[in-house]
């Protein structure tokens, strides 16, 4: 441990005054292994970096990376053609409009990002973007880019095209999806090329997060050579990426070759091969077939004969996907706070894990903090049904003989059993749930106040995508002004907490503000969030080095056929 | 018969018309928004309004329908809201998928329907004509969805004799497309097969029981004989107009063996442009296969009335 010390010492020579801070936090033991990579990552200390003060503390890196290696199957062999069942995209594959399951994994097959959110190491991963750090409050974030990158059109890789991506895409008169990330945080004068490897963000408000914001995660946010038609790039698919299009048929399928000019290690396969399909069911059937080698982001209901067969391999990733059942604050019966607690302790969150997600997923605790996210305060006591406690609380809140209600939501996946589930507990506490079960445009309407039921309804349950930072969920379902907040929660200290949380640069300051945030949800309850869901990936045993994300993006750059 | 031709080739021209403002009014009144739609409920509200202005969402409602109505009929259907690609080609290549499953399953159906219906004519009340009955009415009872996975897990999966999806590899020959095309067509030879035999029994049954049935047997004529020149000339009739009337639903309406079989035909097109609000597509999508309904319906009319004379008669009054 002394040796240990002294290389630690040695490793913390140079380091910024926050990147300290994380090893002190490492070395502390209040950052487990994972986080560090996580949170060192995130402010931009390199990989073999965080290696090496991994092993300065007695900790061996290789092994929290080893996850990564969830997908091994066999030796890898050169050459091959992988064949992947995938969602059909519901749209246009236009990087600057997509927003679908589908589309977005066809936009990571040739298209790069400037960071890479792995899910299978927990950490961010250096991608078109060699290093990034921030000044001292998080409001200016200077990137260093990769040198020697190639477009599939034969350009070099430059600022100007990194500037041209995060300028359309922050642009408010586009039709940019990525606008609601970047809302209140970038537009496109706070994007400067310094020079032709170094890009500048300037922020409207410190933001310790921005990394994400710019990462996979943000999936829109492929770089594109300066100039890009948004419009006509699903003709060409011109990305960095280790494959390039080889042929795009709209509703039926994609195939891609391996791009010999690729600046990262060659791929091993010499091509790839999606095929679409509009529902999971066919797609199961498919990969049971032999149709397909590998079966990209499922769902639990109705693929039991995946899961259960040992004839498959499976790739689960903990996510931030999650369900949100939001109680309007300002009407009835939800004005009291002690309404909206009965009905979160009617819940068996175990049993709702294991009925419908087939125990794929983490049981959840009434706040977006997760397993997902470092911040999370985890010492805040887990909710479990009590529907004596829940009984009580509804005749203090005047509703001794129980009271009616009504439930709105989509059909999306699991969530119409979800809500007969909910349903069927809080009626123990004699609370009368009506459902009212609408197809998703019915449902999201104009997704404005006034025009939706998801945000208008007295009860609503919606379902929320993967994120690799809780902001968004703590912002836009929750803030006074989030676009939103079908709960109409309005509570100017949670909202002052949040702008503490987001502005933070350091993981203590982000954890005291996540303990009070999750303190503070608890005991109002404006919203339930029953779990967290595992994203599901399956191949056959042949195929490894699958690097999946869970927001259904795969990239394949070491994907392999043994 | 030029006439006739002509007049129902005009009443089909303003029946169109009709269906193309039906499916525009239908389309307003859906919930949902084309932009919203591509952009996903989550958006910004700026990039929804922003998209919208772009397709041109934001004009008033018969200056959008005349601004399509006044292309499609220059022969230009437009570009999909939803692909924002050109609609021709996405068409004409999902309705030549269309026709083909169509051909395979019509092949497959029509022979054995008339066959097995003028049968169990030739022997009604008897064990053959109830077998015959019971199995096609139990069969236009199994939804698609059903046998077509029940087909998948025995034949593809199991046995694996046949591919699990439709969709043959491209440059694939006639035949290995064909081998792709017998699994999903055999739901929609289950589902007409019932309705065609029976219309082919009542109408032989009735024609054995004519006039001019009796007048050939007591003429002498041999029964083989009697069936083929006088009995089934007369009996197929309403079969055709049966199957005409299929043509609809075999080309359009197979949305649910498309999905489970991963082909992309025209029905699964109209029913994704339907849920999208993608209306020039499915203003397309819908005309094209109204079009190719009133050909079929049209060219059965006209098959009818050659052998019919009394039609063609009266058609030209």
């Amino acid at each position: 441990m002394n040796r240990g010390s002294k290389d630690l010492d040695r490793l913390r020579g140079g380091r910024s005054e926050l990147e300290s801070h994380y090893i002190d936090e490492l070395v502390s033991g209040r950052l487990s292994r994972r986080a560090f990579l996580r949170r060192g990552s995130a402010i931009g200390i390199s990989g073999p970096l965080l290696a090496a003060i991994l092993a300065a503390c007695g900790s061996s890196s290789s092994t929290s990376t080893s996850t990564g290696s969830a997908s091994s199957g066999g030796t890898p062999t050169k050459g091959g053609t992988l064949r992947v069942a995938c969602t059909t995209p519901a749209a246009a594959v236009n990087p600057l409009t997509i927003a679908d399951a589908g589309g977005l994994c066809m936009l990571n097959q040739t298209g790069e990002f400037l960071i890479f959110d792995s899910n299978l190491k927990l950490a961010l991963e250096p991608m078109l973007a060699l290093s990034w750090s921030p000044n001292k409050d998080g409001s200016v974030w200077t990137f260093k880019l990769r040198q020697g990158v190639t477009f599939h059109d034969g350009s070099q890789m430059t600022a100007d095209d990194v500037v041209y991506t995060f300028q359309e895409l922050s642009d408010p008169k586009n039709a940019s999806n990525a606008l609601s990330t970047f809302a209140g945080v970038l537009t496109p004068a706070g994007v400067k090329s310094v020079d032709a490897s170094t890009v500048e963000f300037q922020l409207e408000a410190p933001n310790g997060s921005f990394p994400y914001l710019v990462s996979s995660d943000n999936y829109n946010a492929i770089i594109v050579p300066k100039g890009t038609d948004y419009a006509k790039w699903q003709s060409t698919f011109v990305g960095t990426g280790a494959f390039k299009l080889s042929s795009y048929t709209q509703n039926v399928g994609a195939a891609f070759v391996a791009n010999p000019a690729y600046w990262g290690p060659k791929p091993y396969l010499s091509s790839t091969q999606f095929k679409f399909y509009a529902t999971q069911q066919p797609a199961i059937l498919a990969f049971q077939g032999g149709d397909v080698d590998v079966l990209s982001q499922f769902v639990p209901a109705g693929a039991t004969a995946v899961l259960n067969s040992p004839a498959y391999r499976l790739i689960k990733l903990e996510s931030s996907i999650h369900r949100e059942l939001s109680m309007r604050c300002d009407q009835a019966p939800f004005t009291d706070p002690r309404v909206r607690q009965a009905v979160a302790l009617t819940l068996d969150r175990r049993g709702m894990v294991n009925a419908l997600l087939s125990g794929d997923g983490t049981v959840a605790n009434d706040y977006p903090f997760g397993p997902r996210f470092a911040s999370t305060d985890t010492s805040v006591p887990q909710r479990t049904q009590d529907i004596a406690q829940a009984k009580q609380l509804l005749s203090a809140a005047g509703h001794p003989n129980g009271l009616r209600v009504i439930l709105t939501t989509e059909v999306y996946q699991e969530i119409p059993e979800l809500a007969q589930v909910i349903k069927a507990d809080a009626a123990k506490a004699g609370i009368d749930i009506n459902l009212k079960i609408e197809t998703q445009a019915a449902y999201y309407g104009k997704a404005t106040y006034g025009n939706s039921d998801w945000l208008d309804a007295t009860m609503s349950l919606v379902d929320y995508g993967d994120r690799g930072v809780p902001n968004v969920f703590l912002e836009a379902p929750l803030a006074s002004n989030g676009p939103w907040n079908a709960a109409r929660f309005k509570n100017a200290t949670y909202d002052g907490l949040v702008k503490k949380y987001v502005a933070a640069l350091d993981l203590q300051t982000q954890r005291q503000m996540a303990g009070q945030i999750e303190r503070l949800l608890l005991a109002q309850t404006p919203i339930v969030i029953p779990y967290w869901i595992d994203g599901l990936t399956a191949s056959t045993p042949t195929v490894g080095g699958l690097n999946p994300t869970s927001i259904s993006q795969l990239y394949l750059n070491t994907a392999y056929k043994s | 018969m030029v006439k006739f031709v002509l007049k129902r080739v005009g009443l089909a021209l303003v029946t169109l018309w009709i269906l193309s403002l039906i499916v525009f009014g239908a389309g307003q009144v859906l919930p949902g928004d084309p932009a919203r739609a591509i952009l996903g409920p989550l958006a910004a509200p700026s990039a929804v309004a922003s998209l919208r202005h772009q397709l041109g969402l934001d004009r008033s409602l018969p200056s959008q329908y005349w601004s399509w109505i006044s292309h499609f009929l220059q022969g230009h259907p437009g570009t999909s809201y939803q692909y924002q690609s050109a609609i021709g080609p996405l068409l004409i290549s999902a309705l030549g998928r269309s026709l083909k499953l169509a051909a395979v399953a019509f092949v497959l159906v029509v022979p054995p329907g008339i066959v097995c219906g003028v049968i169990a004519a030739l022997n009604v009340g008897r064990p053959v004509d109830r077998i015959i009955g019971i199995v096609g009415l139990s069969a236009t009872t199994v939804p698609e969805f059903v046998s077509g996975i029940i087909l998948i897990i025995v034949f593809a999966v199991g046995l694996k004799w046949l591919p699990v999806s439709a969709t043959a590899p491209s440059g694939s020959g006639f035949l290995t497309s064909l081998k792709y095309l017998i699994l999903p067509a055999i739901p929609l030879t289950l589902i007409l097969f019932g309705y065609i035999s029976r219309m082919a029994r009542a109408g032989t049954v009735e024609a054995l029981d004519s006039d001019y049935a009796r007048t050939a047997t007591l003429k002498g004529l041999p029964r083989g004989v009697m069936i083929r020149r006088h009995v089934l000339r007369n009996s197929l009739l309403p079969t055709i107009t049966v199957i005409a009337t299929q043509t609809g639903y075999l080309i359009g309406g197979l949305v649910v063996v498309e999905t489970l079989f991963r082909y992309q035909g025209i029905g699964s097109l109209v029913f994704n442009a339907a849920v999208n609000k993608d209306f020039p597509m499915l203003e397309a999508g819908v005309l094209t296969i109204g079009i190719i309904y009133m050909v079929v319906t049209l060219a059965a009319d006209v098959i009818f009335s050659l052998l019919n004379p009394q039609i063609r008669v009266a058609a030209a009054e």
